[in-house]
C-alpha cells in the first residue's frame, strides 16, 4: 500500500477529491437560504436513511454478509433514545445510548451465527426482527403496541434536527472510509472474497464479522435515535417492521454494494423517491424495489454506481486499469457482490 | 395440568408437525443440491394456499385435491424461474450474497404480485371439514388437521421413494454429497439443479395449500413459515429428509408446549404458576434456533450421528 498523501490527477480525481467536501458545504449552508420547510424534513430523512444505509454497507458490503436484521438495531436506538430523554438527558446522550445498545445487540446475534458456516447468519437476523417485534408488541414500559411519545421541554427546532441527521452521514462516511483504507478494512474484503484464506494469513474472520457488525449496528443506532427524536412518536410496527430492515437492505444494492459512495447514492434516491412512490403506490412501491433488486443482481451487480462507471468509460477512450483493489475502488467503485 | 391434557397437546404438535415437514423439505432440497437460501419459498408458500382458495372457490375443487394439482403446477413454476433466474447465478459451496439478494428479490415481487391480485385483506378456506371434530374420549381433534396430516404424511413417503429409488434421486443425493465427485461420474449439474428446484417449489406450494386450510392468509402469509423452515432444517442437520422430520417434531412441539405449559415463577416471595403470554409464540422459533445454534450446531441429527458413532 502506498503511504502518504496522493495528489489526485485528471479532472475525474480532483472530482472525486473535491466533490463530498462540495457537497458537505452546500448542506450545511443550506438552511441559511431559508428553503421550504418540507425541502429540509426531505433532506433530513434522506440523512437519517443515508446513514443506516453506509451503516448496512459496511458489513454487507465490504464483509458480505447480508443481514435482513438492521430495522432491530434501527429499532433500539430509537426506543433508548426515547427512554433516555424521557429520563431527562439530553437527546445527543440518548443517541449515543442508542449507538451502545445497538452494538450490544449486534453481539447478542453474532456471537451463535458467526462462529459457524453457511447460512446461519443471514436466517438468524430474519428471525431476530421477529422476535425483537413480538417482545416490543408486548413490553409495558415503552406503551407496547400502541408506541411511545418522546416530549421535549425545547421548542422544536427543524435545522437543529437537520444538523444532526447530517452530521450522522458525516460521521458514518469518516467511519466508513477510514476503515475502507485501513488494515481492517482489507481483512474484511478478504473475507468476502475467500474466508478460508484470508483466515490462512492472519485474518480472525470471527473477530472481524462481530466487530463490524458492532459497528454499523451502531451506526444504524444512532440514526434511530435522530429518527425518532425529530418523529416524536414511535411504534413497533414502524421502526421495527421487517419492511424498515428491507429498506435498509435496498438502498446499497441499488447504489452499490460495497461502495461508500454507491451506498450514500443509494440513500439519497431511496430517501428522495421513497416519499413519493409510496405514498402513490403504496402496493407498488415493493414490486419495484424487488424487480430492481433482481435486474441488478443478474445485470449490474455493482448497482447504479456501477452503471454510472460504465458510462463514463463510453466517452473516455483509455480504459480505467483494474489493479489491485487499492481503498479507491472501495470508495468509488468496484466493490462487486462478490468480490473480485 | 393432568396427564390427558398432556397427550392432547402432544397430538397437537405432532399433527402441526405433518405439515411443518411438508414446509420445510422443500426448501431443504434446494438447500442441499445448490446451496442456496430459498427466501423465495415464503412467497410459494402464500402462492400455494391462494392456488387452492382459487381452486375451491372457481372451480369447487377440495382444497386437498387443490394441494395435489398444486404439485405439477408449481412444479413447471419452478423450473421456470430456475430456468429464468437461478441458473444465472455463480456456483458456490456456500450461500452467496447474489443468491440471497436475488431470491429476495424475486420473494418480494412475488409478495407484492399476491397484494395486487388478492388485496391484502385475510382469507381462509373453509369447508365442511373445518369445523367438525373428531372425539376420542376427553380428546378433540379437528378433522380438517387429521386430513392435512395424512396429505403430508404421503407426500413425504412419496419424496423418500423418489429420493431412494429414483435415479433423479440419487443424482441429487450425489449433489448434495459432493457436487464435484457427482459431476465427475456423469451426473448433469443443471439438470438436476432445475429439476431439484422445481421439486422445492412443488413442495412449497403443496404445503401452502395444506396450510391455508389450517389458517387464514394474506399475501404476506409466507414470512411467519420462512423462519420456522429454517429452524426445522437446522435442527434436522441441514441436509436430509429424515433430518426434517425429527426437526419439525421438535419444532412442533417446542412451539405448542412453551405457552401452554405453566412455568414455576417465583414473585412477590411465593412461587406461582405462569403461562407465556401466547402472543410470545411468533418468537418462540427465534429462541429454539438461538438455543440450537449455540448448543447443536449440527443439529439434533448431528447429536443422533456423533452418539451412533461412539457407539
Amino acid at each position: 500500500m502506498e503511504s502518504g498523501m496522493k495528489l489526485p490527477t485528471g479532472i475525474g480525481g480532483w472530482l472525486k477529491a473535491t466533490l463530498p467536501w462540495v457537497l458537505l458545504a452546500v448542506l450545511l449552508l443550506l438552511p441559511a437560504t431559508h428553503p421550504s420547510d418540507n425541502l429540509i424534513r426531505l433532506l433530513f430523512i434522506t440523512a437519517v436513511w443515508t446513514t443506516t444505509s453506509l451503516g448496512w454497507n459496511l458489513l454487507g458490503g465490504m464483509a458480505g454478509q447480508v443481514s435482513f436484521g438492521f430495522a432491530v438495531f434501527f429499532g433500539l436506538g430509537a426506543y433508548t433514545t426515547a427512554l433516555l430523554m424521557h429520563v431527562g438527558h439530553s437527546p445527543y446522550f440518548g443517541f449515543a445510548g442508542g449507538a451502545a445498545i445497538a452494538m450490544l445487540a449486534s453481539f447478542f446475534i453474532g456471537l451463535p451465527t458467526f462462529r459457524l458456516r453457511g447460512p446461519y447468519f443471514v436466517i438468524a437476523t430474519i428471525g431476530l426482527t421477529e422476535a425483537v417485534r413480538v417482545i416490543m408488541n408486548n413490553l409495558d414500559v415503552t406503551g407496547g403496541a400502541s408506541g411511545y411519545r418522546i416530549i421535549e421541554d425545547k421548542p422544536f427546532s427543524q435545522n437543529e434536527h437537520y444538523f444532526s441527521a447530517i452530521a450522522a452521514v458525516a460521521l458514518a462516511v469518516i467511519v466508513s472510509t477510514l476503515i475502507a483504507k485501513s488494515k481492517f478494512g482489507l481483512a474484511l474484503r478478504a473475507i468476502k472474497q475467500d474466508e478460508d484464506a484470508a483466515a490462512h494469513v492472519g485474518v480472525n474472520p470471527y473477530t472481524s464479522k462481530l466487530w463490524i457488525h458492532a459497528i454499523a449496528a451502531g451506526l444504524t443506532g444512532i440514526a434511530g435515535g435522530i429518527y425518532a427524536r425529530r418523529a416524536a412518536f414511535i411504534y413497533p410496527g414502524d421502526v421495527f417492521a421487517f419492511q424498515t430492515g428491507i429498506s435498509i437492505l435496498l438502498m446499497p444494492v441499488i447504489g452499490g454494494i460495497g461502495t461508500i459512495w454507491g451506498a450514500v447514492l443509494g440513500g439519497v434516491i431511496f430517501g428522495m423517491v421513497e416519499e413519493q412512490i409510496s405514498v402513490k403506490f403504496p402496493n407498488l412501491h415493493l414490486l419495484i424495489y424487488g424487480s430492481l433488486l433482481i435486474l441488478i443482481i443478474l445485470l449490474e451487480p455493482d448497482g447504479l454506481l456501477g452503471l454510472l462507471r460504465r458510462l463514463f468509460q463510453l466517452f473516455r477512450s483509455k480504459r480505467e486499469d483494474s489493479g489491485s483493489p487499492d481503498a479507491d475502488q472501495v470508495l468509488w467503485g468496484r466493490g462487486g457482490v462478490e468480490g473480485r | 395440568m393432568e396427564a390427558v391434557e398432556y397427550l392432547d397437546l402432544l397430538l397437537k404438535a405432532l399433527l402441526l408437525a405433518g405439515v411443518y415437514a411438508a414446509m420445510a423439505v422443500g426448501m431443504t432440497v434446494v438447500y442441499g443440491v445448490m446451496k442456496i437460501v430459498n427466501l423465495a419459498h415464503a412467497g410459494f408458500l402464500m402462492l400455494g394456499a391462494y392456488f387452492a382458495l382459487e381452486m375451491f372457490q372457481r372451480f369447487h375443487i377440495d382444497p386437498i385435491l387443490g394441494a395435489v394439482l398444486a404439485l405439477p403446477v408449481f412444479f413447471l413454476f419452478g423450473m421456470a424461474v430456475h430456468w429464468l433466474l437461478v441458473r444465472w447465478l455463480p456456483k458456490s459451496d456456500t450461500p452467496t450474497l447474489a443468491s440471497l439478494l436475488l431470491m429476495f428479490g424475486f420473494w418480494l415481487v412475488l409478495q407484492n404480485v399476491g397484494y395486487l391480485a388478492w388485496g391484502n385483506e385475510d382469507q381462509s378456506i373453509l369447508t365442511p371439514l373445518t369445523l367438525s371434530s373428531i372425539q376420542i374420549g376427553e380428546i378433540s381433534i379437528p378433522k380438517v388437521n387429521l386430513v392435512v396430516f395424512g396429505a403430508a404424511v404421503a407426500c413425504m413417503v412419496v419424496l423418500q421413494i423418489l429420493f431412494h429409488r429414483s435415479w433423479f434421486g440419487r443424482s441429487m443425493r450425489a449433489l448434495i454429497q459432493n457436487p464435484y465427485a457427482a459431476q465427475i461420474v456423469g451426473v448433469d449439474d443443471q439438470r438436476t439443479s432445475r429439476l431439484t428446484f422445481g421439486l422445492g417449489t412443488a413442495f412449497a406450494g403443496f404445503a401452502g395449500a395444506l396450510l391455508g386450510m389450517l389458517y387464514s392468509f394474506s399475501p404476506d402469509f409466507g414470512r411467519q413459515f420462512l423462519l420456522r423452515s429454517f429452524v426445522i432444517i437446522v435442527l434436522g442437520g441441514l441436509e436430509s429428509i429424515s433430518g426434517v422430520a425429527l426437526g419439525a417434531i421438535v419444532l412442533a412441539v417446542f412451539e405448542i408446549f412453551s405457552i401452554r405449559v405453566p412455568v414455576p415463577w417465583y414473585s412477590h416471595g411465593a412461587w406461582a404458576s405462569y403461562y407465556l403470554p401466547a402472543s410470545y409464540q411468533p418468537a418462540m422459533s427465534f429462541a429454539l434456533l438461538v438455543v440450537v445454534l449455540l448448543l447443536l450446531p449440527k443439529g439434533v441429527a448431528g447429536l443422533l450421528e456423533r452418539k451412533w458413532k461412539a457407539a
